[in-house]
């Protein structure tokens, strides 16, 4: 919760998001049937701030919300998405390559052909060539640059060097002329097509980024766009020498992001853009109410904000606005997170009663019911394994309300519980619960130790305004919290497996793997964990459980028998492994003003596609 | 008076550096977390965390920062002076941020600060001379009112209804003064007048409570027994003598004001420095923080200072040596 009237509204209106959810059923839609015409001005309130991780410099920016302008508007990849809904918006298509290419050399080498015509936007303005690319990932390699999903390229030849400061370029990417592009790998990677469609990998000019070397975040206010628009004024950037360069008055980072039309953009390169609209304007509105006001009187088409759930209720109940009511997957993931090295959750038993006692039909209500989202029956959503785990449901219990006679039998083995099924021993009591101090985390907070105490586990309760640099500390040795979530990068679910269960990548603070999956006993003695750091044994149920040798086997995989190997990692984390209480996959949800004639929602970024909508003026 | 002056002056400059300092010691010594992880995503390694550590200036001892950031304030920086480095956030500098944002924020206070003060006194003056009557009793109710009624409800429900449903004024949002006066202050009279509303009941209360205990002093009776008119006896007299304290919580408010007008920046999207302070404090933003911490502080130490002077003429009693 970002302001005080937002959190104020969110009370209020909590209530009100039962009677919407009840309303809406399955009938929310995801296009609407429309006049399309080209033209106009696309108004997107913001709410608050822009709230980037890296100001929108493509090397660094790691804010799915960017994603999706950039992907749409600014930035062009090698390979891209065809900015729509579902899975046709989750497969890889060509981009400013001519083609999507097939590995060769056993799955380790990827050549593009850069397509003539893809002209990087004034005050540059020429051709894109390999330079460019291999200045992108160089800048990406380079932490100084501020690259904050490097860690996906580490597997081109000579990165590691690179990026150590050992060599002056990277040996694994090479420009046999200047419109092809070679990629070697160390190793097959079975989503290097997924990488590659990243905007950090979009290509950018030596001529323009050498000015910013070093100084993460400041290319951001004068990124030279590939795309079908540009930074309003960027144009008039003086880039002859670095001295010389100025912020472009389209994007101050604080107030508002104005994009105009690329000039030298040519629709002919672009077969997944249709850029309708004239300019696109991203304006930074201090409350939700403000902004839902402003999108019902036409100042703004979208919003990227909360929707208040007066309004939420609003549009979805009235016929005569639900053609502007947008709904979609957010291929995001809400979850409890259990500690593997800490009692009770050490032990898997407790952690498989806790995934048949949590209520989450309850806890998504607290959220606002059906409407915010789809209950949870395992790790990663159904919509990035194309929906074959739709059926899978480990802890399905009647109306997803828990089962205390299913979760006191799973506690049975335990040997912190009694015959009963009750968790009776000492560690099970006035366990640590990190929560966070949102709206909903106490309603959340009060499901889940009514629900836990029926399998005898009560807790403490610490709350946080901000919890998850708490969570991600290790050696907080936080045994269970309620915050987290966790959306993909990429529709792959290796975005999921990897930060989150590699015991190799733990770190001390910033920490993602909150469980600790695979921490070894030397480890936990360097990050302080004070818990059982025992490897796992099967006898008792205790200790720690790794998916580091699974993960290997899935990554270099391709086509079927990766999705199979995805498929079967994430049956054993939430059967064997049982790191978490997943409880909701959540929707995204858009308003538009009766000015929007056509809305399209990019499956990629979970953003509008910005680059698809269409505005009567 | 000069001397006085100078040394209130040098008085409110070690003021402002130890808020300043509190200000730094608090995120430095007592954050939630790294502020570096923000910018690291979220998947990040110890070599990201601690460059982004290195950029933002968190790597060194505490004492070392602070002595950096008051020579760069002092000395001023490369975005000029006084240093104030640059925003986390946004990488743009707190200096420009500041005074971006300072010129809707003062619009804002002043134009509220007439209002309040017209009304709440002339309300408070009117509440007292009509003592028990249905006038008085409507003007009290009025303040309890105003008291009562929580800013930002009151502004959701102007908005409402004057913006949205009568469409009388431009609604939210800012718009500068050189970009035609009319938009400037049909964005501002909503904020002016809700803001004003709370105070206008404060001011109002507290000049009707004055204002009797004024007109019971024997000077007032002194006055009236020498036949002077019953306005002059309450205007020159009695309302001088009662203004004393109102100017003190006039120029503490309008000073605390200056960072603490969030909830109405934030109703009104007006985006002023409260709002500035606020962003920063829930983004770890330390430079945007300090940044308004100083104006505030400042804006504090001289109303204060402000408010000392004119007791000397608002009261003959009070001379400074």
């Amino acid at each position: 919760m970002k302001n005080p009237i937002r959190k104020l509204t969110w009370l209020v209106g909590l209530a009100a998001a039962f009677a919407v959810a009840s309303a809406m059923g399955a009938s929310a839609h995801t296009t609407a049937s429309s006049t399309i015409k080209s033209g106009g001005t696309l108004n997107v309130g913001w709410e608050q701030a822009f709230n980037f991780t890296d100001n929108g410099d493509p090397t660094g920016e790691y804010l799915g919300e960017w994603f999706g302008i950039a992907d749409n508007l600014l930035v062009r990849t090698l390979v891209g998405y065809n900015h729509t809904a579902g899975a046709a918006g989750n497969t890889i298509v060509a981009d400013i390559a001519t083609s999507v290419p097939k590995p060769t050399n056993g799955g380790k080498t990827y050549t593009f052909h850069i397509k003539q015509g893809v002209m990087f936007s004034p005050p540059v303005s020429r051709q894109v060539t390999c330079a460019d690319e291999v200045n992108a990932m160089q800048r990406l390699a380079n932490p100084k640059d501020g690259g904050q999903y490097a860690f996906y390229y580490t597997v081109i030849k000579g990165w590691d060097s690179y990026a150590a400061g050992k060599a002056k370029s990277i040996s694994g990417i090479s420009c046999p002329n200047s419109s092809t592009v070679v990629f070697n790998l160390t190793q097959p990677t079975g989503d290097f097509l997924f990488r590659m469609a990243m905007p950090a990998t979009g290509p950018q000019p030596a001529e323009v980024t050498k000015c910013f070397e070093g100084q993460a975040g400041k290319y951001a206010l004068d990124l030279i766009s590939t795309a079908g628009y540009m930074y309003q004024g960027i144009d008039q950037v003086d880039i002859s020498s670095c001295s010389k360069l100025k912020p472009a008055s389209g994007y101050d980072g604080q107030t508002q992001m104005i994009l105009v039309r690329n000039p030298n953009y040519k629709q002919s390169t672009d077969p997944t853009r249709k850029n309708y609209v004239d300019e696109v304007r991203f304006l930074i509105d201090a409350s939700d109410v403000d902004i839902y006001n402003k999108v019902e009187n036409g100042t703004f088409d979208l919003a990227e904000s909360t929707i208040p759930n007066t309004v939420l209720k609003k549009y979805a109940t009235d016929p005569s606005l639900k053609s502007h009511f947008f709904q979609n997957s957010g291929d995001r993931t809400w979850y409890l997170t259990m500690n593997m090295t800490q009692p009770p959750f050490d032990d898997v038993h407790v952690r498989r009663a806790m995934n048949w006692i949590i209520d989450k039909a309850a806890l998504r209500q607290i959220w606002g019911g059906p409407t915010v989202g789809d209950i949870a029956n395992h790790i990663v959503p159904d919509t990035l394994f194309n929906f074959k785990l739709q059926e899978y449901k480990p802890y399905q219990t009647a109306g997803d309300h828990g089962s205390v006679t299913k979760a006191r039998l799973a506690m049975k083995g335990s040997p912190y519980a009694d015959k009963t099924g009750m968790c009776t021993a000492s560690v099970c009591k006035n366990v640590l619960l990190i929560a966070d101090a949102r709206a909903v985390d106490p309603g959340m907070v009060s499901v889940i130790q009514q629900d836990a105490a029926k399998i005898g586990i009560t807790f403490t309760v610490r709350t946080i305004n901000g919890a998850y640099p708490t969570v991600q500390t290790v050696a907080k040795n936080v045994p269970i919290s309620e915050r987290p979530g966790w959306g993909k990068d990429y529709a792959d679910p290796v975005t999921f497996f990897e930060p989150l269960f590699d015991g190799r990548t733990i770190i001390p603070t910033g920490n993602t793997n909150y469980s600790l999956v695979g921490i070894t006993k030397s480890q936990c003695t360097k990050l302080k964990v004070t818990g059982d750091c025992n490897t796992y044994n099967p006898k008792t149920g205790l200790g720690v459980l790794s998916v580091n040798s699974m993960l290997d086997k899935c990554s270099p995989l391709t086509g079927t028998a990766r999705t199979v190997c995805y498929e079967g990692m994430d049956k054993y984390l939430s059967t064997q492994v049982v790191p978490w209480v997943p409880w909701m996959w959540s929707k995204v949800t858009r308003i538009t003003s009766s000015n929007v004639t056509h809305y399209q929602f990019d499956q990629f970024g979970t953003t509008p596609a910005y680059a698809m909508i269409s505005v009567k003026s | 008076m000069t001397l006085y002056i100078i040394r209130r002056l040098l008085w409110a400059v070690l003021v402002v550096n130890v808020v300043v300092f509190i200000t730094f010691l608090v995120f430095f010594k007592l954050p939630n977390g790294n502020p570096a992880l923000r910018f690291v995503g979220k998947f990040p390694t110890q070599e990201n965390i601690q460059l982004a550590e290195q950029r933002l200036h968190l790597n060194r001892p505490f004492y070392i920062e602070y002595f950096y950031f008051v020579k760069n304030f002092f000395a001023g920086d490369e975005y000029g002076w006084p240093g104030l480095g640059y925003s986390y956030g946004n990488y743009v500098s707190v200096r420009s941020e500041v005074l971006q944002r300072a010129p809707r924020t003062l619009f804002l206070i002043a134009g509220a600060a007439t209002i309040w003060l017209i009304f709440g006194v002339a309300i408070g003056v009117l509440s007292a001379v009509r003592r028990r009557t249905a006038v008085d009793r409507a003007a009290m109710g009025f303040a309890l009112f105003g008291i009562s009624a929580p800013v930002f409800w009151l502004g959701l429900m102007a908005l409402f209804l004057i913006w949205k449903k009568l469409g009388l004024t431009d609604g939210s949002g800012y718009t500068p003064i050189d970009q035609g006066i009319g938009h400037w202050f049909g964005h501002l009279i909503l904020p002016w007048t809700v803001l004003a509303l709370l105070y206008i009941a404060i001011y109002a209360r507290l000049t009707r409570n004055n204002l009797l205990e004024t007109l019971g002093e024997d000077y007032i009776r002194t006055a009236r027994a020498k036949g002077l008119s019953e306005r002059r006896v309450i205007l020159k007299h009695g309302l001088r003598a009662s203004l004393t304290p109102i100017v003190t919580i006039f120029g503490l408010d309008m000073a605390l004001l200056v960072g603490g007008a969030i909830i109405t920046e934030s109703v009104f999207n007006i985006q002023g420095l409260g709002w500035l302070a606020y962003n920063g404090a829930i983004t770890q933003d330390l430079p945007s923080v300090l940044g308004v911490v100083i104006c505030t502080a400042t804006a504090v130490a001289l109303a204060n200072l402000i408010v000392d002077i004119l007791y000397a003429f608002l009261d003959p009693r009070v001379r400074y040596a």
